[in-house]
């Protein structure tokens, strides 16, 4: 497929602070209980002194171009759209973990019922018009759902017409 | 068997569909699309500072989904990620269903069921019991911003009135900032972020962890930094805030009035100052001049550890640049914070930083009071008209345990608890705990089993918010909505005015809570007339505020004595003579209560300051009992620096011990890293001290000024609430740490 056109989850790391709201919009969205996890924001800190930096970054399936998963997967539940949406076909799903051995990321869930489940980036919003639930609802603007040509528009439109790249000033005093 | 619920005869029942602002709306769930009976507007009334509008989907009469509502201007259809979790919280099977009775002993938790009638009978006997054998004012409510919105507050008042119970009054959350705030300012406004977002040249955050306490400022953030603005943090923990910084200040905790001294030494001695400002607008400049003296860059850099460089980089920023304060609660809650206020208010006078969209000084919004403003007439609800109010009693809420040790003609013994969490919230829960065991009455209105209730003779089922009316303006933001109930109450959960009113019919005061009179009727009386008030109810609203209560631009003057910005607090100073306590005119910097430079000896057996964020997890102790936030917090950690860690033999992911004189906690799992730096310690607030993880277990009960309330055991005949101050000092508190 033409990767231009592959839709995808882009997240802003200079944006995304940390609240979470991702993680409960997409419990109630996907309407899941304690345990499945489709998205999780992991805090990361970085360099040593004066160069100490704290970042965060939710970490949703990222519906790989040549999906690992999708490979791995022995029965042929797992499958990519046209779009590049990466979704699964419960009804084959043998549980048997392959998908969680492949992926990079550590995304496939397993639920009560011993089948794998995950972010669907909310295929059915899109379909209609709509956006992902986390990408909506973040506060902090930091999640853009949009083809990956588009995507990497509008970050250059929105950093390059700002004065600031959020960071990089007064380096030498933090 | 499953358990029967029953109906109870003296609810009001309403058609709640007179809300909805669209019917039979199909909305996604699990994938699937579900049609919702109906969707209504409401706003979260948590103690934060983004009042979030909400839209809420209801099928059966219960909650399905709840979303930000996209009209909102400051919120802009974006909820926490508490806000999804009410629809968990809401539906949970752990609410407490209905009246129960204690059978064991307090703190066991046990209990019988038993019906409303029976509840209702065993508090009207218990009440006259205890008027009887102490006097009225031996009864008090505990309540305080479980749900913060104002018209439960009011209703209840009005009995408390009618029966002269004690009233609770203060807070102990921020009083103490508002009162070095109010005595340099005057009445307290708040510029919309939309403003400043587009002409501030620099942002100065005090205190303020916004991802956890007030995400909806990030968007403004960004907007002003894309235009090219600085944002300048102060905070002694590393918050995701504070990583967006251009400069993070990192001042020892309790040290930030310090700072602010610091600055304006260097402004005044370099000529940065706003002369046209100081000279048109302040009074005495002098004086101020005078105190920070002493407060070079290297002495406050020795008080504070801010390296002087940053403290100067910082000072000249807002001096030479349009500068927005946006001033938080966590610099004010120690033992000075009053003092602290009172500093960052100097400090952005001294730069100019008022009246103007570019530059102005948010604290906290005077809507945040009932009945200060113009806004909430708390009277009209609080005060029955013609109906005879004895005198009474008050007792200050960030003392309430030591009122209950110590009050005597009468003594405490009746406490009835909604919407707080006495026990885990209050600090020091042992002597808090030995002080709700001495009642006679405890009641509690509570949503589920907390720690509250295990020492409850009687516990009522509570209503979620999403249950019942409310009025809550954000202190943040100017825009409004009316709480209006979405769904019909579950099992036998009674909204909190109606357990009010009805308990007031059968203790005889019929005729001023009329059996007809809905919670949409007293938000009617509480609001007033000077504002459309359908205007703000679903399916209407959000609407502003009026530019009368509420100016776009505030503080182009102040309503001070002076009429001017008070270097030197006139109202402070004359409060100060009529009551114990620190009113000082000037924003003297002295030492928190505890700390390493105030009680050296202490700081040797117990070296590590502990600070405590709010996290995003929870309002205070809410939501810490739900799956979904268990699951993404985690079990109890305490933050720690590598150093600290290092000299103690402790890895990232011990279990350790965190202990002082006043109590201790096991088990809570080191967080080694950059988050602090050495001699701080930082653990979340609001973790139940049931499920092991209470910081209050440390924390000591010594209210911060002005007024020294400690000295008349919280028991007060005459309080202001805007001058008297009183922020529990959670964070002045040294510990020790040790691995298990």
């Amino acid at each position: 497929m033409d990767y231009r056109n592959q839709r995808t989850l882009y997240i802003d790391p200079k944006r995304c602070m940390g609240c979470r709201a991702c993680e409960t919009v997409c419990k109630l969205e996907n309407d899941l209980p304690r345990g499945p996890r489709f998205t999780m924001v992991t805090e990361i800190e970085t360099g040593e002194g004066l160069d100490e930096k704290l970042s965060f970054l939710p970490i949703p399936c990222q519906h790989c171009g040549d999906a690992p998963c999708v490979k791995a997967c022995p029965t042929g539940a797992l499958y990519k759209r046209e779009d590049g949406i990466v979704l699964i076909e419960k009804s084959r799903c043998i549980g048997c973990h392959e998908c969680l051995w492949a992926c990079p990321f550590g995304v496939p869930q397993f639920g009560n019922d011993g089948r794998m489940q995950k972010c669907t980036m909310c295929y059915n919003r899109i379909d209609e018009g709509d956006q992902p639930a986390c990408a909506k609802n973040c506060p902090a603007e930091a999640i853009i759902c949009d083809t990956v040509e588009n995507v990497s528009r509008i970050i250059r439109e929105r950093y390059s017409k700002s004065a600031n790249t959020m960071s990089g000033f007064m380096e030498e005093g933090k | 068997m499953a358990e029967t619920y029953n109906p109870i005869p003296w609810r009001l029942h309403e058609d709640l569909d007179k809300y909805a602002v669209e019917k039979n709306v199909p909305v996604w769930i699990g994938g699937k699309k579900v049609i919702a009976d109906r969707v209504v507007k409401t706003c979260c009334p948590h103690n934060c500072y983004d009042t979030c509008g909400e839209r809420v989907y209801i099928k059966d009469e219960k909650v399905i989904k709840i979303e930000g509502e996209p009209t909102h201007p400051i919120t802009k259809g974006h909820l926490c990620l508490k806000g999804f979790a009410n629809v968990p919280k809401i539906n949970s099977p752990e609410r407490v269903k209905y009246p129960m009775l204690r059978v064991g002993e307090r703190g066991e938790g046990k209990f019988k069921r038993i019906s409303w009638n029976e509840a209702m009978d065993w508090m009207v006997d218990k009440i006259h019991e205890l008027q009887e054998k102490y006097g009225r004012e031996s009864i008090v409510e505990y309540a305080y911003s479980g749900n913060r919105e104002h018209l439960a507050k009011a209703v209840a008042a009005r009995l408390w009135n009618l029966m002269g119970a004690s009233k609770l009054v203060g807070s102990f959350c921020l009083l103490s900032g508002v009162a070095g705030s109010v005595g340099t300012v005057g009445s307290q406004y708040t510029m919309d972020p939309h403003i400043w977002a587009e002409h501030a040249d620099t942002i100065f955050l005090v205190g303020r962890n916004c991802s956890a306490t007030n995400p909806h400022i990030f968007p403004f953030l960004y907007k002003a930094k894309e235009r090219g603005a600085k944002l300048v943090v102060s905070d002694p923990y590393a918050t995701g805030v504070a990583a967006k910084a251009d400069l993070h200040l990192r001042p020892r905790p309790g040290t930030d009035g310090a700072m602010a001294l610091g600055m304006i030494h260097w402004i005044l001695k370099n000529n940065l100052e706003d002369k046209k400002f100081i000279e048109e607008k302040t009074v005495g400049i002098e004086e101020l001049r005078e105190l920070v003296e002493e407060w070079t860059p290297e002495y406050t850099e020795e008080v504070t550890t801010i390296p002087k460089e940053q403290i100067i980089k910082a000072a000249e920023l807002f001096a030479t640049t349009n500068t927005m304060f946006e001033i938080g609660y966590g610099q004010q809650r120690y033992s000075n914070g009053h003092q602290v206020q009172q500093a960052l208010a100097c400090l952005a006078a001294v730069c100019g930083s008022f009246g103007k969209e570019s530059a102005n000084y948010d604290g906290i919004s005077g809507m945040a009071f009932p009945g200060v403003t113009g806004f909430a007439h708390n009277a009209a609800v609080a005060v029955p008209e013609g109906a005879e109010i004895p005198p009474a009693r008050m007792v200050n809420i960030a003392a309430i345990a030591k009122a209950i040790h110590e009050a005597k003609e009468p003594p405490i013994k009746g406490v009835i608890s909604y919407r707080g969490g006495l026990i885990s919230q209050q600090p020091n829960v042992d002597y808090t705990i030995e002080a709700v065991k001495s009642l006679d009455m405890f009641v509690t209105i509570e949503q589920f089993m907390t720690d509250d209730t295990d020492y409850a003779d009687l516990v009522l089922p509570a209503c979620h918010y999403l249950e019942q009316y409310g009025v809550h303006p954000s202190y943040w933001h100017n825009y409004h909505q009316i709480l209006v109930p979405v769904a019909q109450p579950p099992y036998e959960c009674v909204p909190d005015i109606e357990i009010f009113c009805e308990l007031g019919r059968r203790l005889g005061y019929e005729e001023y809570f009329p059996k007809d009179k809905t919670g949409l009727d007293y938000a009617r009386d509480l609001v007033g007339d000077e504002c459309d008030f359908d205007a703000i109810v679903s399916p209407n609203g959000p609407a502003r505020h009026s530019e009368e209560w509420c100016p776009a631009v505030p503080y182009q003057t102040f309503d001070t004595p002076s009429g001017k910005f008070e270097f030197h607090s006139s109202v402070l100073e004359e409060r100060g003579k009529k009551f114990p306590g620190h009113y000082d005119p000037l924003p003297r910097y002295y030492e928190p209560d505890e700390s390493i430079a105030a009680t050296p000896e202490l700081a040797k057996k117990y070296p590590l300051n502990i600070i405590s964020q709010h996290p995003s997890f929870r309002t205070h102790s809410q939501y810490y009992n739900l799956p979904w936030i268990q699951e993404i917090e985690g079990p109890a950690k305490v933050f720690m620096s590598k150093e600290d860690a290092q000299s103690r033999g402790i890895a990232d992911g011990d279990k350790v011990r965190i202990f002082n004189d006043r109590g201790e906690l096991e088990n809570i799992t080191a967080k080694v890293g950059i988050r602090l730096k050495q001699g701080v310690v930082e653990m979340s607030s609001g973790m139940w001290v049931k499920l092991g993880g209470s910081v209050n277990k440390l924390t000591k009960l010594i209210p911060a000024g002005p007024r020294d309330i400690l000295a008349e055991d919280g028991i007060l005949s005459d309080y202001n609430v805007l001058l008297d101050g009183n922020t529990g000092s959670y964070f002045n508190t040294l510990v020790e740490i040790e691995k298990m």
